[in-house]
């Protein structure tokens, strides 16, 4: 490994903190426990008295979900989740990853594997001896409904199917993991959406973002999966723009790989990287051939998700439900959903997930809606876990939406 | 690229305000703010200008000090443009949860540090605290909250005082944004306000820290004051702010509601000028730098705390247009002798001059940007602390720099 691959120093110190407790009304989890203490004394705070010699005692660094919602609101630009992920990766790095953790960010590579066998492996993981197991062994925790795997994946669906006559400019589509082999439909509907508009997709080679690895601290494995992914993405963007569905991904990819992972070519990479909403958005501002849509008389909550606000860029997918004609959309009044990627599904932090999703459940039944959008998988899997309501990416109701030229 | 009509940039109190009122004249908004401001540091209520003496009535003691006073914000809004500021900013609380002048002049209400301290609007949970006695006031403070000290605000005030343990166990740490999460529930409060009502001797008035509820605070007083049989009211804390928060979440929903976008969490780090005149800026995300483009713009970025303005070693800048700044002198006259001199300190005099259209000028007077008006507490010749007139300097220049820039 070269020196610039390396994560460098924090470029800003913990004493630009000027202590305005700020982030402190925009954490979730140190809402609903005393247990963390909270961005300002996770982060800054604590990182007065971290030193690289010595061992961690952060033992509740492992409660931050990762949401920076923090980092959104504090008016002293702190890196706070960054401090906050250095020092859960020191402790970890330290006290070591337990087999779960190693099992659970490798969910890409035995997806494929899972997919493939799905009518076998989805009703074993409703069996209740193997959720007790899981719950038992591994401290997943049982009262959480694992995703169904899907067949044929959404790569193969791609590469197998009667692709429309192109012609349009091309876009390249990054999916993601849980695209692939747990909602493919997702997948689906961003092709058609962006065949709607005129484009024409290709899918580059691409593996996992990366980002769950990020969410047990593991820096190296996480520099490892983003290294693969320049390499072959800066192929493809050496030429056409890249879109993805899920904001976790994409912050990962735009955001992460540069900054903080220090991935030689991220910058490039990231110049080309848009939130399929964004550039669908982008297209229909620039006068860009754009789909119409037809009336879907409904009423709809959408919810933006953390890593959304993080990304930065509005919120371009409700403005383009707000374009379906009957579409009563409005925003769930709530900051976080509470699942934090694969945090939600560990035992020891269920209890939380589930006490920072009962304000989006509450937001959810005063507003009473038919359907649920959001950009976001986790978001997704926690609010039907929730709501038992129909939850959607955007991009879904928008294929709908769309008028079938002649076709069905 | 999307040109907007209007970008405001900074989401304290000054641009939300300035971004509602352009919303509501149907203009495409862009909020665009690094942080959160300082509504979650000081918002709570809203002081005009706590410096007139209670006994005076709020419009004559306004104008009498405009007069006094040619330079300071004030005299560009006149005592109409604060009240039609104010007015705007009321109907954005409609009941249950409205704010109102309990007095035709200032009002005294007690504070977190066991002061009486004046103000002009307070929202309905801290109304009760205005028409408070010594004598029939129970001042109530929770073991183990750090932020609201209540046996020193009994002593203060003098008044009885009881510190009470939460009615659940283990909950002791909690911070302010915990507290009021909780208090948004019926069962937590309603077992709150039952230990409240066991310590009672006949008291009419309870004084509470600032944490009656995030979502729903009138549904809080509801409950405490019929268990309780008396009037409840919150006194204002430490940071952060409760109250304070629930206004930014209100300003927020309601912009994004009417179709705003609204970004926060990066800096702007930069402005495209061209013949006396922005065109646009850039927003820092690395590694991307995202340019916006509009008509006109209102830099609402506040003073030091939130990076409205710098200082270096000898003098003191603007940095997002460089605009000129009115320097309070050489650095050794910065600051008084002591902290809490009952004289502003030299520096708090900094800041932006404009002209009668709130456009920002140099020394000789001369408008430095045609399209840019400067709003809040950046502004130059006010004492807003000193003063006591914070939210009445930001809602009162919000609201008319945004009716300006529209109107030009
Ligand atoms: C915006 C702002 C500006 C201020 N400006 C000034 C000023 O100019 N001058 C001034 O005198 N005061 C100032 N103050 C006040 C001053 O910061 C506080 O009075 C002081 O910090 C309070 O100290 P504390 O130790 O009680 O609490 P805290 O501020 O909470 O500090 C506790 C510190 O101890 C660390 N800590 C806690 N437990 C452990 C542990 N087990 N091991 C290691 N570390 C631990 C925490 O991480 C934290 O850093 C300011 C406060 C604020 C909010
Ligand atoms: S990243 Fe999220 S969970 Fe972690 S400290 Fe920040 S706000 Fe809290
Ligand atoms: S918001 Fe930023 S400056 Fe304020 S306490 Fe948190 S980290 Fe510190």
């Amino acid at each position: 490994m070269t020196k610039e691959e390396k994560p460098g120093p924090l470029t800003k110190l913990p004493d630009v903190c000027v202590r305005c407790a700020t982030c402190m009304t925009a954490c979730p989890v140190s809402r609903v426990t005393p247990r963390f203490p909270g961005p300002k004394q996770a982060g800054p705070g604590a990182q007065r008295f971290r030193s690289a010699a010595e061992a961690s005692v952060d033992d509740w660094i492992e409660l931050c979900t990762g949401c920076r919602l923090c980092d959104t609101v504090c008016p002293a630009g702190v890196p706070i989740s960054e401090m906050n992920m250095m020092a859960k990766a020191k402790y970890l790095d330290e006290r070591g990853r337990t087999f779960r953790d190693w099992l659970l960010v490798r969910s890409d590579l035995f997806g494929e594997m899972a997919a493939r066998y799905s009518k076998i492996v989805n009703p074993l993981m409703k069996k209740k001896a193997v959720r007790w197991l899981l719950d038992a062994l591994l401290r997943i925790d049982r009262r959480r409904a694992l995703p169904a795997y899907e067949y044929p994946t959404f790569r193969r669906w791609f590469r197998t199917r009667q692709a429309p006559e192109g012609g349009g400019p091309e876009v390249a589509y990054f999916y993601g993991c849980f695209t692939n082999t747990n909602e493919t439909d997702v997948g689906k509907a961003a092709v058609e959406i962006m065949e709607a508009h005129g484009l024409t997709v290709v899918v580059p080679p691409q593996r996992c973002c990366g980002i769950p690895r990020l969410g047990v601290g593991d820096l190296h494995g996480a520099r490892e999966m983003g290294r693969r992914n320049v390499d072959s993405l800066l192929k493809t963007v050496r030429g056409l723009d890249i879109v993805f569905s899920s904001t976790s991904c994409g912050l990962m990819l735009r955001h992460e790989y540069g900054p903080l992972l220090h991935l030689p070519g991220a910058e490039e990479l990231a110049l080309r990287l848009f939130d399929i909403c964004e550039y669908l958005l982008r297209l229909r501002e620039e006068g860009k051939p754009a789909a119409t849509f037809q009336p879907i008389p409904m009423k709809a909550a959408y919810f933006a998700p953390c890593h959304l606000r993080s990304l930065d860029i509005g919120l371009p997918a409700l403005e383009l439900l707000r374009l379906v004609p009957g579409l009563d959309v409005s925003m769930i009044e709530a900051e976080c959903c509470g699942l934090g990627g694969l945090y939600g599904f560990k035992k020891e932090k269920f209890a939380i997930a589930e006490e920072i999703g009962k304000d989006l459940a509450e937001a959810v039944a005063r507003m009473k809606p038919d359907i649920i959008l959001t950009d976001c998988e986790g978001c997704r899997m926690q609010i039907r876990h929730l709501t038992g309501l129909r939850v959607l990416h955007p991009v879904q109701l928008l294929r709908d939406a769309l008028e079938r030229r002649g076709t069905a | 690229m999307k040109r907007f009509d209007l970008i405001v940039i900074g989401t304290g109190l000054a641009g939300l305000t300035a971004a509602r009122t352009a919303i509501g004249m149907g203009a495409k908004v862009l909020i665009v703010g690094r942080g959160m401001g300082a509504l979650t540091l000081f918002g709570n209520t809203v002081d005009l200008l706590g410096e007139i003496p209670p006994e005076t009535e709020m419009a004559e003691g306004i104008t009498h000090w405009i007069a006094a006073h040619p330079e300071h914000p004030y005299a560009r809004t006149g005592w109409e443009g604060i009240e039609s500021a104010v007015a705007a900013f009321r109907e954005l609380f409609p009941p249950p949860y409205p704010f109102a002048a309990p007095g035709r002049g200032n009002s005294l209400l007690p504070t977190g540090a066991g002061t009486m301290r004046p103000t002009w609007l307070t929202p309905i949970t801290m109304a009760a605290g205005a028409a408070m006695t010594p004598a029939e006031t129970l001042i109530v403070g929770f073991r183990g909250f750090k932020d609201f000290q209540g046996d020193t605000v009994s002593l203060h005030l003098k008044c009885r005082g009881v510190i009470l343990p939460l009615p659940r166990y283990g909950l002791e740490g909690l911070t302010a944004p915990a507290l009021a999460r909780l208090m948004d529930e019926t069962s937590f409060r309603e077992r709150l306000g039952e230990s409240i009502r066991q310590q009672m001797a006949g008291e009419r008035f309870i004084g509470l820290p600032a944490i009656l509820g995030l979502r729903d605070p009138a549904a809080v007083l509801k409950t405490l004051e019929t268990i309780t049989g008396a009037r409840v009211f919150e006194i204002p804390m430490l940071p952060p702010s409760i109250p304070g928060t629930r206004i930014f979440h209100r300003f927020r929903e309601e912009l994004i509601a009417k179709g705003a976008t609204f970004r926060m969490g990066h800096p702007v780090s930069g402005a495209i000028i061209k013949d006396g005149r922005c065109e646009g800026i850039n927003i820092d995300n690395p590694p991307l730098v995202a340019e916006y483009r509009a008509d006109r713009f209102i830099l609402a970025t506040g003073r030091f705390m939130g990076g409205g303005l710098w200082a270096e070693m000898d003098r003191i800048i603007e940095p997002v247009f460089d605009i000129p700044v009115f320097q309070p002198g050489e650095r050794g006259n910065w600051f008084g002798e002591r902290f809490f001199d009952p004289e502003a300190h030299p520096i708090h005099r900094a800041g932006v001059v404009t002209d009668a259209d709130l456009r920002p000028v140099d020394a000789a007077g001369r408008v430095v940007l045609a399209n840019v008006r400067a709003a809040g507490s950046i502004l130059a010749h006010h004492q807003a602390i000193e003063e006591k007139s914070r939210e009445g300097i930001d809602i009162a220049t919000g609201f008319l720099a945004a009716k300006r820039a529209l109107a030009s």
